[in-house]
C-alpha cells in the first residue's frame, strides 16, 4: 500500500529516515532500509539536513526506489534557485518518486561548508505553490510541462511552541495546507503533554499530522537535547529512567516504541522514526508490537 | 556610494493613502547624489502627491523635511519632537534610514520612497553603475581594481566565461565584461602575471551566510 494510500485510508503509516551517505558507497544505506523493507511505508531522504554535504535526496531517494522501496524526498530552499528545484522535482517523478517534503534547511554556517552561499531564491510556500503549479502541468514562467507530476506532499510543523509562537505556526501551517501540504512532521516528541495546545487546536480533517520520534543514544544525549534544543521537551524522569536502566541502549529503543505506541493510540496519522546513525536499530523499533502490532 | 532609485508614485500613493498627515523625509547623503532622495526630490514628491490628493478629494497634510544622514542617531534625533504630529513617515534615504528610522520611533510607520539598489558610482548626471557588492572581502589588488564579483555576471573569480565575446558579456553587447576589463587593466599595470594566479574558492561566509553582518571596532567604541 502506498504512502498515500495509507493516509488517505486513515491507517497509521511508518515513515523511517535514511540518511544517504557522506560519499558514494551506498551500501550501508541500502542494507539499512532494506533490514525494514515491507515494515515501512517510506523513508525519508533528509537533504542535506544541518547544512552538512552529503549525497542528496534526490540521489538517495532514487536508489532506494530502484529497489523497489517507497520514499520521501525532500526538497529545501537552501543550496536552489528555482530553476534547480523544478528540474530536481520533474526529474524525481520521472524517477517515481511520489512523495516530496519542503523544508527551508539550516543555514550553512550550521554545517560543515561555512564558506557556503545560501541561496533562498524562493521561500518554503512559493515552493509549495510551485510544486502546485508543477502539478496544475505548469512551470514557475507559466510555461506548460509535457507530462505533470502528482506528488503527496509534506512539510514541516513545530509542534511543540506555545502561545503567541504557536499562534503564528498555525498560521503558518495553514499557508502551507493552502499551498497543497498533506502531511506535517513535526519536530522529535517525546511527551505527548508537550503539544497538547497544537492537538486542541489542528483541525485533523484538513491535514494529517506525523510525529518525529528519534531515537536517544545515551542519557547524554537526552540532557544535552533538553538543555540545547528549543521547543523540545524531554522529561527529567526519561533522563532518569535511561541513566538507571542496566542496558541504556534497550532502554532508549523502549521509550522510542513506547512513544509510537502512544501516538497509534492518540489516532496521529503515523510517525517519522529517526534513528541519526543507528538505523541498525530499526528492525528493533518497527517490528516490535507497539509499533506493528 | 549606496544607489537608489525612484519608486514609482502609485506605489508610493498606495502605502500612504490610508493615512492623513505624513513627513516626507530626505537624506542629504547618498540619495541626494544619485537625486533620488535629497531635498529637491522630496519637494517634487510632495508637490505631486499634494496635487493627487487635491485632485482626488483626500485630505492629505504633507509636510517636508532633510536630514544630513537617516542611518545616524544624532540626526533622527532632530525629528524626535515632530514626529508625533504625523500618521506615518516616507522615507527618501536607503533601506539602512528608513530600518533605523523605524527601530527608533516604533510607533510610527515608515515606507520606503526609494528603492535601494546596490552600491556604485556617478559615471555622469544620470547614470549610476554597480560597482561593489559588500561581500565582506576586498579582491581588487588581484584583479586590478575591478571587481568581478560586482561587475561579472556570474560573479567568476578566474578569468572569462565562455559567453565573453569582444570584451563583451553575453548577457547584453552594451555591457563589458569584466574579466576582460581586468585583463586590458592588468596590461596597462605590467602585471598581466596576476591573471595567471589562481584565485581560491571564495569565502562567501564574509558576504551573507550566516545571517546579517556586523562590523565591531572596540578600538573606537566610547
Amino acid at each position: 500500500m502506498s504512502l498515500k494510500s495509507k493516509l488517505d485510508a486513515g491507517e497509521f503509516a511508518i515513515l523511517a529516515e535514511i540518511e544517504p551517505p557522506k560519499g558514494v558507497d551506498v551500501t550501508g544505506m541500502v542494507k539499512n532500509a532494506t533490514n525494514v523493507k515491507g515494515q515501512v511505508d517510506a523513508f525519508v531522504i533528509p537533504e542535506m539536513s544541518n547544512a552538512v554535504m552529503r549525497m542528496s535526496s534526490l540521489g538517495g531517494a532514487m536508489i532506494l526506489q530502484s529497489k523497489g522501496m517507497e520514499t520521501v524526498m525532500q526538497v529545501c530552499c537552501r543550496d536552489r534557485n528555482r530553476l534547480a528545484l523544478q528540474a530536481d522535482i520533474l526529474a524525481a517523478y520521472a524517477c517515481g518518486i511520489k512523495n516530496i517534503m519542503a523544508v527551508s534547511g539550516e543555514d550553512p554556517s550550521f554545517g560543515d561548508h561555512h564558506q557556503a552561499r545560501a541561496v533562498y531564491g524562493i521561500q518554503l510556500t512559493e515552493l509549495l505553490e510551485a510544486i502546485q503549479m508543477l502539478h496544475a502541468g505548469r512551470d514557475m514562467a507559466g510555461i506548460d510541462l509535457n507530462g505533470a507530476p502528482e506528488f503527496e506532499v509534506g512539510s514541516t510543523v513545530n509542534a511543540g511552541l506555545k502561545g503567541e509562537a504557536l499562534e503564528i505556526e498555525l498560521e503558518e501551517m495553514n499557508k502551507k495546507i493552502e499551498a497543497g501540504t498533506r502531511f506535517f512532521i513535526t519536530p522529535p516528541l517525546f511527551d505527548i503533554e508537550s503539544i497538547k495546545s497544537f492537538i486542541k487546536i489542528v483541525d485533523y480533517e484538513k491535514t494529517k499530522i506525523i510525529p518525529t520520534v528519534l531515537l536517544l543514544k545515551s542519557a547524554g544525549m537526552a540532557r544535552y537535547m533538553a538543555r540545547n534544543v528549543e521547543h523540545i521537551h524531554l522529561p527529567d524522569d526519561l533522563i532518569t529512567r535511561i541513566q538507571k536502566s542496566p542496558d541504556k541502549t534497550r532502554e532508549c529503543v523502549s521509550i522510542a516504541k513506547e512513544m509510537i505506541g502512544t501516538l497509534k493510540k492518540e489516532g496521529f496519522s503515523g510517525v517519522l522514526i529517526s534513528t541519526i546513525g543507528w538505523e541498525h536499530r530499526l528492525p528493533e523499533i518497527i517490528g516490535s508490537k507497539e509499533v506493528s502490532g | 556610494m549606496i544607489v537608489a532609485d525612484k519608486k514609482p508614485i502609485e506605489e508610493i500613493i498606495d502605502e500612504i493613502k490610508r493615512h492623513t498627515k505624513i513627513l516626507i523625509l530626505g537624506c542629504n547623503e547618498c540619495v541626494t547624489v544619485c537625486e533620488s532622495g535629497g531635498k529637491k526630490e522630496v519637494e517634487i514628491l510632495a508637490s505631486a502627491l499634494r496635487m493627487y490628493f487635491t485632485n482626488n478629494q483626500q485630505e492629505m497634510l504633507i509636510d517636508e523635511h532633510t536630514l544630513e544622514r537617516q542611518c545616524d542617531h544624532e540626526y533622527l534625533e532632530e525629528i524626535r519632537d515632530r514626529i508625533d504630529q504625523y500618521d506615518a513617515v516616507l522615507s527618501l534615504a536607503c533601506g539602512v534610514g528608513v530600518q533605523f528610522m523605524a527601530e527608533k520611533y516604533h510607533a510610527t510607520p515608515v515606507y520606503p520612497g526609494v528603492n535601494t539598489c546596490f552600491l556604485g558610482a556617478t559615471e555622469q548626471r544620470g547614470l549610476w553603475t554597480e560597482r561593489c557588492q559588500a561581500c565582506g572581502k576586498c579582491i581588487l589588488a588581484s584583479t586590478g581594481g575591478i571587481c568581478p564579483v560586482s561587475r561579472c555576471a556570474k560573479r567568476i573569480l578566474n578569468g572569462p566565461c565562455g559567453g565573453s565575446t569582444n570584451g563583451k558579456c553575453e548577457l547584453s553587447k552594451d555591457l563589458d565584461c569584466a574579466w576582460q576589463l581586468i585583463i586590458d587593466r592588468l596590461k596597462a599595470l605590467g602585471r598581466l602575471d596576476d591573471y595567471e594566479t589562481v584565485y581560491p574558492i571564495k569565502d562567501w561566509s564574509t558576504d551573507r551566510a550566516g545571517g546579517p553582518r556586523k562590523v565591531i571596532r572596540e578600538d573606537v567604541q566610547v
